[in-house]
Formats: structure tokens, sequence, C-alpha cells
């Protein structure tokens, strides 16, 4: 199917189903975005829509990725879904397809398109957040399988999945030690306690595994090859997920049109010409992918790029509607709230930008490492 | 704006590598009449985009500059203005939104011409009574011309101003807009490509010096202070070469003109600061290079709207729209 047939048809589609997919603005909670979320992607995956752009073996029906990003931005611009939880199948699907067992992923991979399962991923720790390789979480060899012991922090909608894919450490110290996991969050020993963040979403979790025992077919890709797996990972960030966000910000910026009056110009133009190098630069990166490419060093330009785009947004946001961000209390305010102090952390999650401009200054320009 | 005609990628590759070794060899009058035996006009009718982003990217990187300019504005005239050819465009000066306006006489004119020819008319968009116009002016109309030393002198400029001009009208009211918005339009990208081909340059030598001063023992490159400068630098030039190549596709060609030539100007403004910090004294010299590529790309920026000025048009324009185009689809 052509993205451009896919996109006409979709439409119709939300459209015809109308009132059903638009979520309740009064209650905010995770748990309510999550519900919504369900129905929404058992409509789509009933509809088909869900389906395409995922490979046939496992439960999709074929076609580019770009049909995905294309879902992503017709649902998302319109706010249906949040964008944070729309990709959560995006961050995991793709490496589950990949590395996962064949007879597994068979079994599973409908179920977390169709939304009976969220997924989570468990790769940050307390003390290795930028410095992923220097994760301490340990997988023990024992009998059929390994024992896992450590503790993740960031495993967004932990409290709320199914399974987690998580980096563990089978080898010696430095990322070529490390081995991915996918483990079932009902394993007795894991438990995820939720972190309350500034924009007053429990998103977050604070995840521990203490002798959590998982099967052997649940090690992801080769032994000791974690790193692969987590790099594809965060490549797969840079591709649906970024072209869906976007959509997103050019929403939220849409909504601000009505009260912008002639001195907003200036920002709002600010604004928009940075969402726009995004999304001119995503849409290589986009293709670059439906070309079966794995976005290399050149996305963390894309990275930098929508980070800078999210803050102007949200931060032309808190001006247009001082007052209201800091003493309104109506559904409307919180959530303009929540959605601005979120993007406080765009420039943190999916690697800093600090991160990302040092593998520009490295790959990119072909400038020295640092001593 | 779409391709006329379009090339195949081997007559791409000789075409550019033509034009870039034209634009690194020669300046001025000899640029020009090595670029008229070379067919820029044909090539520019046939296969604009083509034309448009390898030449001036080229003029950009080796900081010459030809007459070809005003081939790109006045393309979008010749449908208005059979005379056109033998004529130049004057901008609006630094700052202006036209080159003149009128609520009656006299008329007082000040616009600016870059790359221009041996043609003694000059084509210039003002505003008479309110009502948008294109008007002829030569030295008969009374203006005085100046050639510019300025900031860049190597950009040869002329300075057309007159205090009470005689108006010869040529095209006025809504045709008169349509071409002053395509001509803008077309102008944008020309200067947005050469821009970033001066914004390359500068971070060429920032990064070639990066790597190669010594300082404390290891190059300065390996600095996250100095890294991170060159990555912003990077970023910045990435973001509006993106916005620069979409605009030809776009539906709305003069939204996206404006929204690319502020990113260039932005990228020009940030590799400006960035990549002389990192070159530090030697970059302030008159002996390096950086100070030319600083200066055109900085000029440039200020003509037919700067970064600072664009924002605001942009963001009026959508909020007169009413809605955020999408510009660019999958």
């Amino acid at each position: 199917m052509e993205a451009r047939e896919f996109r006409a048809g979709v439409r119709d589609w939300i459209d015809e189903v109308g009132e059903p997919l638009v979520p309740a603005i009064e209650d905010q909670s995770v748990e309510a975005q999550l519900n919504h979320q369900r129905r929404v992607q058992r409509l789509l995956f009933d509809a088909g829509w869900m389906r395409w752009g995922w490979p046939t073996r496992i439960g999709g029906l074929g076609g580019s990725p770009i049909l995905r990003a294309v879902l992503g931005e017709e649902l998302t611009s319109r706010a249906l879904v949040h964008t944070t939880s729309w990709s959560m199948h995006e961050v995991l699907g793709p490496a589950a397809a990949e590395f996962g067992r064949p007879d597994l992923v068979e079994d599973i991979f409908p179920l977390l398109l169709r939304g009976e399962e969220f997924w989570c991923q468990g790769f940050s720790e307390p003390d290795a957040g930028s410095d992923l390789g220097s994760m301490r979480t340990t997988a023990r060899p024992r009998s059929d399988g390994w024992v896992i012991n450590g503790e993740k922090l960031w495993t967004s909608w932990a409290h709320h999945a199914t399974r987690c894919i998580v980096l563990a450490r089978t080898g010696g110290p430095g990322s070529r030690g490390i081995s991915a996991f996918l483990i079932d969050m009902d394993t007795p020993g894991v438990t995820a306690s939720p972190l309350e963040t500034m924009a007053g979403v429990d998103e977050f979790c604070s995840t521990s595994f203490v002798d959590v025992e998982v099967p052997a077919e649940r090690l992801l890709g080769e032994l000791d090859a974690g790193w692969r797996v987590a790099q594809f990972i965060l490549s797969c960030e840079r591709g649906p997920i970024f072209w869906q966000r976007g959509a997103w910000l050019a929403h939220h910026l849409g909504l601000l049109l009505d009260t912008a009056g002639d001195g907003a110009s200036s920002a709002l133009g600010e604004a928009y010409q940075l969402l726009w190098a995004f999304r001119a630069t995503s849409k290589s990166t986009q293709d670059r992918i439906a070309a079966g490419d794995l976005p290399g060093p050149e996305a963390s330009v894309d990275k930098i790029m929508i980070a800078a785009a999210d803050q102007a947004v949200f931060d032309v946001a808190r001006d247009l509607l001082r007052g209201d961000m800091e003493t309104d209390d109506t559904a409307r305010s919180r959530a303009w709230r929540r959605e601005w102090a979120y993007s406080r952390a765009a420039t943190i999650y999916g690697g800093t930008s600090e991160i990302q401009k040092d593998i520009v200054a490295s790959r990119l320009l072909g400038l020295p490492r640092s001593a | 704006m779409t391709e006329a005609h379009t090339i195949d990628a081997a007559e791409r590759v000789l075409m550019a590598a033509t034009l870039r070794g034209l634009a690194e060899e020669l300046d001025g009058t000899e640029l020009a009449q090595a670029l008229d035996a070379f067919g820029f006009a044909d090539l520019l009718a046939e296969a604009p985009r083509d034309a448009v982003s390898t030449l001036f990217t080229a003029l950009g990187r080796a900081g010459s500059m030809s007459t070809s300019l005003q081939d790109v504005l006045l393309q979008p005239l010749a449908e208005y203005l059979p005379m056109a050819t033998e004529c130049n465009v004057a901008l609006p000066g630094i700052g202006a939104d036209q080159v003149g306006a009128t609520e009656g006489e006299p008329l007082a004119v000040r616009g600016l011409v870059i790359g221009a020819r041996p043609a003694p008319t000059y084509l210039a968009p003002v505003v008479i009574r309110g009502e948008p116009a294109w008007i002829g002016l030569q030295e008969s109309s009374g203006i005085s011309t100046r050639r510019v030393n300025g900031l860049d002198p190597a950009l040869a400029m002329t300075e057309i101003t007159g205090a009470d001009v005689t108006a010869d009208v040529i095209v006025a009211g809504k045709p008169a807009v349509a071409a002053w918005d395509a001509v803008a339009t077309a102008g944008r990208l020309a200067l947005g490509y050469q821009i970033l081909g001066a914004v390359g340059q500068m971070i060429d030598l920032a990064v070639d010096h990066a790597r190669s001063r010594v300082q404390f023992g290891r190059p300065i490159g390996s600095f996250q202070a100095v890294r991170n400068r060159l990555a912003d630098a990077h970023v910045a030039r990435e973001g509006a070469a993106a916005a620069l190549a979409s605009a030809w596709d776009a539906d709305d060609a003069f939204l996206a003109g404006l929204l690319a030539k502020s990113l260039a100007g932005r990228a020009a403004r940030i590799a400006a600061t960035q990549c002389q910090q990192v070159l530090a004294g030697i970059g302030f010299t008159a002996e390096h290079p950086f100070h030319l590529f600083l200066a055109r790309a900085l000029v440039l920026d200020s003509v037919l709207g700067s970064a600072t000025e664009l924002p605001t048009a942009i963001g009026a324009h959508l909020i007169s729209a009413g809605t955020i185009p999408r510009l660019v689809d999958l």
C-alpha cells in the first residue's frame, strides 16, 4: 500500500469512527490515557490500520514502515492518542521482531499491536544514564536460563506493562559484556514503583529485579550482543516516533493560533521554523528507514532538532497562555502544563542533547574524541 | 515551483563539477561571461532547482559572485514584463519591505542591486498610494547609484537612491504583488543556498583548526565546549539545508521561501558566532579567509528579510491563515 492511499484510508476511517476515538480531557491520569489507547489500538487493529508497516510473519500486513509514521501522524495531529504512549510499540516492537525467537514473537507481537499488552524498556540505571555501558544489572546463567538482579530507572509505563526489554551484564565490563532479555513483568522478583514527574504524571518507574528467573529463549539476539539490540532500539526511536511527535507539536502550535496576537508573531514563527527544519530533515530519515537503512549518527541531528523544536513550541505556549499556565486549574490548562513540563525533558530522554552533539562532533565533523 | 525538466544523475554530477570549478576560479565579470558561455540561463529555465542549488552553493563556498542572481530574480518577472531581460532588479534596501512608497508626490527610493549586469535600467517594487507596483528606473528618472563597499566590499553591490523620482509604472495591482512574491521567493532560495555555502566554508575552516590546533597537549577539538559549538553550527546548517531542499516541492512556495531564508540566516548567525570563537585569534585576522565568509553570510542574511525579521512574517502568515501547514509530507 502506498503512503498516500494509506493516509486517505486512515482519515476516512477516523471520520467514520468518530467519537469513540476522542479521549476524555477530564481524567488525565496515565491509567485513563493507556485505557483509551488500548481501545483505539483494538479498533485500529480490527480495521487493519494498526497492522500495516509490520512484517506478515509477526501478524502485520507488510508494507513500508512509512505507513506506521503516517498512522502515528494522523492520530497525534488530532490528539486522538498521546504521543508518548503511542511511542511504546514503536520503541520496542521492531527490536522484538528483529531479535526475538520467531515462535515467541509470533505469539506475543499481535497482542502488542492490539493494545492487549504494553511493554517497557529497562535500559537506564541509577548510576548509568548517558553512560549506559557502565550499567550493573546482572544476568547469571542457571540451568536452562538466567537469573537477573539489579535496578532500572526511567522505565516508562512499567507499572502497566506486561513485558520489559532489559539490558543486563552477562560478560565483562563495558558495552561488550551486555545482553538483552525480554522479561515478563509478572515474574516473581520484578517490582515497578512509579516516580511522579514535575508534569504530575506517574509515567516513569524505578523497577527492581531481585533473583528474577528468565528462561533461555528470552535472550534477544546473541549472548553478549545486547549493545547491538540497544543501538537498534535507539535508532528506531528516530523513525516513526519522531515523525508523530513532530505532528503532535504542530497540533499544539495550531491550538495557540487563536490566542496569538500580532505581538506573538515572532516567537510563533521561530517555533514553527524549528519544527519545519526538523520535519524537512526527518523526512529523509523516514525515507532511509523505508529503504531498509538503520539510521546512523546523522539521526543525532534529528534528535537535537526535535528537542529544540519541542521546547520552543511549549515555551511559546507558556508565553501565550500566561496566567492560565500558572494559576488556572481547568482540564485544558492542566493539559498544557503537563505538556510544557514534559517538553523540559526533550533534551534529556533518548540520549541527551550533549551526547548527541558529541556524536555529531566525532562522527559527522571528524573531531578527535575527548581524552 | 516544479521542475520543468529533469536532468539525469550523470548530467547533474557533470554540471555541478563545472559550476563549482567556475565559481572557484573566476569572479565578477569573468565569471558572468563563463556562466553565459556555459548556458546557465538555459539550465535555469529547464531545471531551476538543480541550477540554483548548485550554482549558489558554489558561489557561497568560493566567496565569488556573478550576475546569475539577476537571472534568478528576472525569471519570474519575464511573464509580466516582456522587456525584462536587459534590466537589473533592485531589491529593497536592508530592513525595508519595498524600494519605495509614496502617498502621492514625491516618490523616494532606496534599493540594493546585487550581481548587477551592465544594464542601465532597474526594476523596483514600490507602493504608490497603497497599491503595489513595479517601476522602471534609470538615470533620467532622477536616481543616483553608488558602489557599496560596506561590510563585504567584494560583493560589489550597487545602491540606488532618489529623493524624487519619475515613476515609470510597468505593472500594478495584483499582478505586481504576484510578481513580487515570486521574485522574493526565488531570491530567498538563491541567497539561502549562497549563505549555506558560506556557512559550510566557515564550519570547514573551524573544524580544520579544531583538529590541528593543540593546546594543553591536545587538539582543541577534543574539548567538549569546542565540540558542542561546532555541533550546534552543523545542526543549524543541516536544518536550513533540508528546509531549502523541501521548499521546491511545498504547496505554499512563498511561506517555504520565508522559512528557508530565515533558517539559512539563522545558520549563518550561529556558524559565524561559534566558528569564530573556535578559530579564536586567527579567525579575527584579515590574513585568514574566515572573515570573508562571515561577512558574505551576514550581509546576505540581511537581504530579503533577516533571521530576526522573517520569523515575524512567518508567524503573521500562520496567524492569518489560522492553520499550521504541514509543508512536507511522507
